[in-house]
């Protein structure tokens, strides 16, 4: 039989995992040492390393393989790191100390809250072009696109020639409402050619107006910035990894991983939209089987080391965002909202000394997990040390047994920083620790669910990552989902995501188009609808040819892609837009126009309330939006066929106790790999694999499906 | 509970100390034993013997003598008074009180006219180190503006009493 496959790799700050599927939806994952001063060496290490599981060798698997996904870490990096390129900026005179100032809100972005209230600990970043290298020129195009200021060339000439001499790799223009008019930019894309042919300089020049078209000018120079600085140092990254790629007999294109939920190439003019993807695989992962499975509302929950993130797929569709902030940045980027809420399965867990209470992160010991790791020297309780403490963790099955923890450690920690302080014995103050998590992700969750206009039992809720199965069943309990999940994958969720991804382009463009609410009736519009339509039109236009033009580098004509059109409308005068998708090409019509508002008003109504709906103050449709999308192979999911209720006594493993509800159980251990379909497990069960545990406590059971999809159900009254 | 090692206090004292250790300073709990701590760094950084007891200021410490009085010396090593008095009255004094003054530290019209308010810095007579700045209006006394109550400190806050 012929065997095709799909390759996905996340190439993390330290360890780079790679993941193959087969057609029949079997899988391997490899593990390796990310090496950044060469990524593609740590990739093919890994390669090796899960490819051994088959017996096979890359060589023998590259040449059927039809998808090859990137995903990593080293972008932001080498942002978090300054170690990106050496840049000059233009900017409108006036703004050039944009980087100095940025907005305030840059010195806290992605504080706890508490740090947030504490201005002592807010700092200003490293500005990531310094100071001198920044120049002003004067021209003002106007908000509505018209030129109130003609341009100083002259002292574009001069900055220009000053950059040059400053030997910078690279220059980025942005200029105020360039995205309303992109004159000015182009003059100085001119200017600057003219200067730099006397010069005999060739510097890459980088226009907010060509690469990022989008209001909020300084969260867009951000992004310009983070384009040139640390994207396009990764192409020579991807590079090496192609060549590998096709050292090994692969033909298939390399594709990466992008904020909004699609893969582009990684030839790809807006390689900054790569900057972000980490927690989206697993979204993507969860929205494919849902789809399969016909699910239209998904709750995706995924508890790391350090956070427990949460995304809600509804009617099918992620939730955009259209400025995320990443490693204390402001972007303007397309990003499928995910909340980090709460924390992770290495947070500390500690006793406030003022309160006397229990109190959970918000740092961790991320990857060395807590006290009971041996290998690293922590000296505060998490999490972790918790469930190794009352049973939860199986301390010999760590890593598949890589690291074996100490549950004597743990005792001690809990005892001490916990359990002494407030008079309680340790294990009822473990669990008191484990607790006080679940109820506080159990109301973020429900928070979620109902301030979207939904009630959780809309929702199918998917629960994934290292640490969501041992904690499943105590954040969705007494929540009435309709259903809840855990992949028996769950630990390599994201990479199977990643492969699940579609290649797909997504560019959004400023338009600022309103019709008045005087130009409504019940008849339908008497005002011109024209220059709307006008203004949409041509913006849809334009970003159809650049997506086109993007599909054109991966040899892909115009008319395999499909398209999708969408407009971000807000009440005119409001803050906050939403993204309603319509299903014409063109606004022809004043149906076209109702469609819209209809569609509008209902996400509106959802997202806030209905009675918060102002049509009286006329609608503002501020981005245009379209994506192209080209179907690609993903993974199957699995189909095996269902055995009995009673679990193979193969997958039995030797049993242990587990402290639940104040007294210890005698637990039923089971390996998750050798379970069968159709097996149920009834609490106290726990199910292991190597990187992930399911805890099945009592009042609850999970069945395994043919999909190899664990569903939990609670069954006390 | 936090705690820290002497050589990360002694970069806090320095200011060397990494931006994340410090962010992390300042939103942890307080160490428990920073005080004792923060006592023994600052006394290896001082060019002096006499035992300091509490720190009152960024270059003033409180320090006990051998004849078991409390007095506020600089980092320099100049002694000013005994604790409970007001040590400026002891410092050299530079007084601005005219607008060309002024001018030398703000923008003309950005600052307060002297009718209604004088600028007092206050130096360390050893080595000419700013210690302190207070801006009041003319004739204003001197202002006393830390008087700590050693002993009940020590007995209750730290538990033990200062021998």
């Amino acid at each position: 039989m012929e065997k095709s496959y799909i390759m996905s790799m996340d190439a993390g700050g330290t360890m780079t995992d790679v993941f193959f599927v087969d057609r029949d939806g079997k899988f391997v994952v490899g593990k390796a040492q990310t090496t950044p001063h060469d990524e593609s060496e740590g990739f093919a290490a890994s390669c090796v390393d899960a490819l051994k599981q088959w017996d096979m060798k890359p060589d023998d698997v590259f040449p059927e393989v039809i998808t090859g996904i990137y995903s990593g870490t080293s972008m932001l990096n080498r942002l978090l790191e300054r170690k990106g390129q050496n840049l000059g900026v233009i900017v409108t005179a006036g703004q050039e100390d944009y980087f100095q100032l940025e907005r305030g809100i840059q010195t806290y972005l992605g504080y706890s809250y508490q740090d947030r209230l504490k201005v002592v600990t807010h700092r200003h970043n490293e500005p990531i072009v310094p100071r001198k290298q920044m120049f002003g020129v004067r021209g003002r195009i106007d908000c509505f696109g018209k030129q109130a200021i003609p341009l100083y060339e002259d002292e574009v000439r001069d900055a220009v020639r000053q950059l040059v001499g400053m030997d910078v790799k690279g220059i980025v223009v942005n200029l105020l409402y360039s995205f309303a008019n992109s004159d000015h930019e182009q003059r100085v894309k001119a200017v600057a050619n003219e200067v730099m042919a006397e010069a005999g300089a060739d510097i890459p020049l980088y226009l907010s107006s060509d690469l990022y078209p989008v209001m909020q000018d300084f969260a867009r120079l951000n992004t310009v910035t983070v384009e040139a600085y640390a994207a396009e140092p990764s192409r020579g990254q991807f590079k090496r990894i192609a060549d590998r790629v096709s050292g090994y007999g692969g033909d298939t294109q390399l594709r990466v991983m992008a904020s909004h939920g699609g893969t582009i190439s990684m030839d790809a003019k807006e390689l900054a939209r790569t900057l972000i993807s980490g927690p989206i695989g697993g979204m993507v992962g969860a929205r494919y089987i849902a789809e399969k499975l016909g699910e239209k509302n998904i709750v995706c929950s995924d508890i790391g080391g350090t956070s427990f993130d949460l995304g809600l797929i509804t009617d099918g569709e992620f939730t955009m965002k259209a400025q995320p902030d990443m490693a204390k940045f402001m972007l303007k980027l397309p990003l499928i909202e995910i909340d980090s809420v709460g924390a992770g399965t290495g947070s500390y867990a500690r006793v406030n000394p003022i309160s006397n209470r229990i109190e959970i992160g918000p740092d961790s010991a991320g990857s060395k997990v807590g006290m009971c790791n041996p290998q690293a020297s922590e000296t505060t309780p998490t999490l972790s040390d918790c469930n190794v403490l009352l049973g939860n963790l199986n301390p010999y099955n760590f890593l598949g047994g890589d690291v074996v923890l100490d549950p004597d450690a743990a005792y001690r920690g809990v005892k001490e920083h916990i359990a002494d302080p407030l008079g309680l014995g340790v294990h009822e103050a473990a669990e008191g620790v484990l607790e006080l998590f679940e109820d506080h992700l159990r109301n973020e969750v429900f928070a979620r669910i109902f301030g979207k206009g939904y009630s959780p039992d809309d929702y199918v809720i998917y629960s994934y990552g290292g640490g969501g199965p041992l904690h499943v069943c105590g954040y969705t309990a007494g929540l009435k989902f309709a259903d809840v999940v855990v992949p028996a994958w769950a630990a390599g969720f994201s990479a199977f995501g990643c492969a699940c991804a579609d290649f797909e382009y997504r560019l959004d463009r400023t338009v600022n188009a309103a019709f008045p609410a005087s130009d409504m009736d019940p008849e339908g519009f008497k005002g011109a609808v024209s220059g709307y339509a006008e203004a949409i039109n041509s913006a849809w236009a334009s970003l159809e040819t650049r997506v086109a033009e993007e599909f054109d580098k991966s040899g892909i004509s115009s008319d395999q892609v499909e398209y999708k059109h969408i407009v971000r409308v807000q009440y005119a005068g409001q803050l906050n837009d939403v993204e309603v998708t319509v299903d014409f090409e063109r606004v022809e019509s004043a149906e076209h126009l109702q469609q819209i508002i209809d569609r509008f008003e209902d996400a509106y109504s959802k997202a806030y309330s209905r009675a918060a709906r102002s049509p009286e103050l006329g609608y503002q449709t501020t981005n245009v939006v379209v994506t192209g999308t080209v179907p690609v192979e993903k993974p199957a999911l699995p189909v095996e066929t269902v055995s009995s209720e009673t679990p193979p006594e193969s997958a039995r493993k030797e049993g242990r106790k587990v402290y639940r509800g104040g007294q210890w159980h005698e637990a039923d251990i089971y390996d998750m790999d050798k379970v069968l379909p159709g097996n149920v497990f009834k609490g106290v069960s726990v199910l292991e694999s190597p990187a992930t545990t399911l805890v099945i406590p009592p009042g609850f059971e999970a069945r395994l499906d043919e999909h190899r999809l664990f569903h939990i159900k609670e069954i006390k009254g | 509970m936090a705690t820290y090692t002497k050589d990360q206090l002694k970069q806090l004292v320095n200011g060397t100390v990494d931006k994340y250790t410090l962010h992390d300073m300042q939103s942890q709990f307080k160490d428990p034993d920073r005080f004792h701590k923060i006592l023994e760094v600052w006394q290896e950084h001082v060019d002096w013997d006499d035992r300091i007891i509490l720190p009152l200021a960024e270059n003033l410490f409180v320090v006990l003598k051998e004849d078991g009085k409390r007095i506020i010396k600089s980092r320099s090593g100049y002694e000013f008074c005994e604790v409970h008095e007001n040590w400026k009255l002891h410092a050299r004094v530079f007084l601005r009180n005219t607008e060309e003054q002024f001018d030398e530290l703000y923008p003309r019209k950005m600052a307060c006219h002297p009718d209604w308010m004088e600028i007092r810095e206050y130096y360390d007579p050893n080595d000419g180190t700013l210690l302190e700045v207070e801006a009041v209006p003319p004739g204003y006394p001197a202002i006393h503006d830390f008087q700590p109550d050693i002993d009940t400190f020590y007995n209750e806050w730290l538990g033990q009493p200062l021998q």
